[in-house]
Order: structure tokens, then sequence, then C-alpha cells
């Protein structure tokens, strides 16, 4: 076994993943290499600082609400269940008074009131501005279509309104 | 541009003129002013039977009998002048719509003394009366103008 042989070998024989034949064989080269022997042990303790990080992280996990919540699920399922249950054993006539009962109610409650609105009359008209020239003018109004009158005067007196 | 070419471009221009003008006249109003002559006695126009009881409330009259009648698609913003008898005239500038009602100018003119000058808000398809009393000085008789207005 040679230098270079160990050095190609070396991530298999700190994981232990070598035939026996094979890890005896680094080992006995790295007894008697120097620098073998530090290559596999500057590699054992990054390893070791590498899973003892993993442990630490792994140790921190938090993992106490878990089950609390599966076990609410549960809860719940089981709930839901229990109630399919219970509408399966009902009788069937019972069903149907409470549909029937529901219907009723939605059929003969009073409608909401709508607020009202007043439609306009057919001839409504709205005099937005008005000016007759100093002519005498009378506003008449009919109630029910609304229709609007503007009377003036043509006899020519200017009259005061 | 060849002369070959000429007749074609004259001929879309036109085309494009009629539709411009026939999409203006179908958003037009149509304005229609009826002239009636009322009287305290005498007969009644048959068309004018179903109103009678209407001018009767208002104006206090017997007798209505049209004597000019008119009809005309007005283009908004446009001044019309409507000719009523004994020499006055009805200007009418539509200005718009708003809460499904005319918007109109309506300029009343005796000869050339403007009678009135007003702004109106006339419910679309609805009818709106003007009266020209002549207090019995003028041969004519008191005058009703009807002016109906549908968009």
């Amino acid at each position: 076994m040679t230098c270079g042989d160990v050095a190609q070998m070396l991530d298999d024989f700190v994981d232990a993943e070598l035939p026996t034949s094979q890890l005896l064989a680094v080992a006995r080269h790295a007894g008697s290499c120097p620098s073998c022997d530090l290559a596999v042990r500057e590699l054992s303790a990054l390893h070791d600082a590498i899973e003892r990080s993993a442990r630490e992280e792994v140790d921190a996990l938090d993992l106490g609400g878990v089950w609390p919540a599966v076990s609410d699920g549960i809860t719940r399922v089981e709930a839901r269940r229990r109630w399919t249950r219970r509408l399966r054993a009902a009788p069937a006539w019972g069903v149907g008074l409470a549909a029937a009962a529901s219907a009723a109610f939605w059929l003969l409650a009073p409608a909401p009131e709508l607020p009202r609105i007043a439609s306009p009359r057919k001839n409504q008209a709205v005099i937005e501005r008005i000016d007759s020239g100093g002519a005498r003018f009378e506003l008449r109004r009919e109630r029910k279509y609304g229709t609007t009158l503007i009377m003036v005067s043509a006899d020519g007196d200017a009259v005061a309104r | 541009m060849s002369r070959a070419g000429r007749p074609v471009i004259v001929g879309a221009a036109i085309a494009a003129l009629s539709v411009v003008t026939a999409a203006t006249l179908c958003h037009a109003l149509e304005v229609q002013i009826t002239s009636v002559r009322v009287a305290e006695r005498g007969p009644t126009d048959a068309q004018l039977i179903a109103l009678r009881p209407r001018f009767r409330r208002l104006v206090g009259y017997r007798s209505f009998q049209v004597v000019r009648d008119e009809r005309r698609v007005c283009a908004w913003q446009a001044h019309e002048a409507f000719k009523i008898p004994g020499g006055r005239l009805l200007h009418v500038v539509p200005k718009g719509m708003r809460e499904q009602a005319v918007v109109m100018q309506v300029r009343l003119i005796d000869r050339r003394r403007p009678l009135l000058d007003t702004d109106v808000r006339l419910q679309n398809r609805g009818v709106m009366l003007f009266g020209v009393d002549t207090d019995g000085h003028a041969p004519d008789g008191p005058l009703i103008i009807m002016l109906k207005a549908e968009e």
C-alpha cells in the first residue's frame, strides 16, 4: 500500500466503509507513515466535529407541539364521524320535517323592505334657470303627469315679477 | 397620388362621413314643437282630445286647435329655431342627458323681443308647455307651445 492508495481510500477508511482486509492495510500503512497518519487523524477530527454539530441541532429541535396538534386533529375527525353516524341513524321523516320547516321559514319570512325611490312623473320638468327679460310670466304645474307650463305675457307690458 | 386612386379615396371619405353622420343622428334628440291656438269656446282638434283635460286644468280655456306641428332631429349642443305663429321663434339648444332627462336651453322670441330664456331638464319623452298670453290685445289670441323631447 502506498501513500497514493491511502489518499484515494481515506474517506472510505474514516467512514469504515472499506472491506476488513483494506481497513487493516490502510491502518498498517498509516501506523508506519507519519504524513498518512496525520491525514487520517485530521479527517477523523473533521468528521467528529460535523457529527457533533448535527447532533446538537437535532437536540435543539422542539417537537413538544407536534403531538398535541396531531391529537387535536384526531379528536376533530372522530367528532365528525360521530355526527355522520348520528345522521345516518336518524329517521328519514325527521330529516324531511327539518327540510320542510326550513323551506317554510324561508318562504314565509317577510322580504326585507327596499328603500322606496319616487319615480319621476312622465312629463316632469325641472326649471334650472329662467329669465323673461322683464316680461310677466307664471309657472304652473299639473299634478297627475307633472306637466309644466310657463305662461308668459306678450302684451308688451314689462311687469315686475 | 395617381388619378386612378383618387375616386377610391373620395368614395372612402364619403362612406366614412356617412357612417359618422348616421352614428351622430342615432344618438341625437328628436324635438317636436306643436303650436296650439286656444280659445274660450269652439271645437277642439281630435288629436288633442286626450290632452284637453290637462290643458283645461293648466290654461283654463275650452277650445284647442293645432296651428303648426314640426318634428326635427336636433344634434346635441346645436341650435335649432322653430317657427311659431305670430312671428315668433322658439330656439332650442339640447345640451345633454342627465338622469334620464333631457337638459336643454329654450328661448322664445317675439319678433325681436325676447320673451323667455330658460334652462330646463325635461324627462325623456316628456312634454312641457309654453304659453303665450296676449291679454286679449292681439287678434290671434293666446297660444300654447308643446315641446316634446325624445332621445
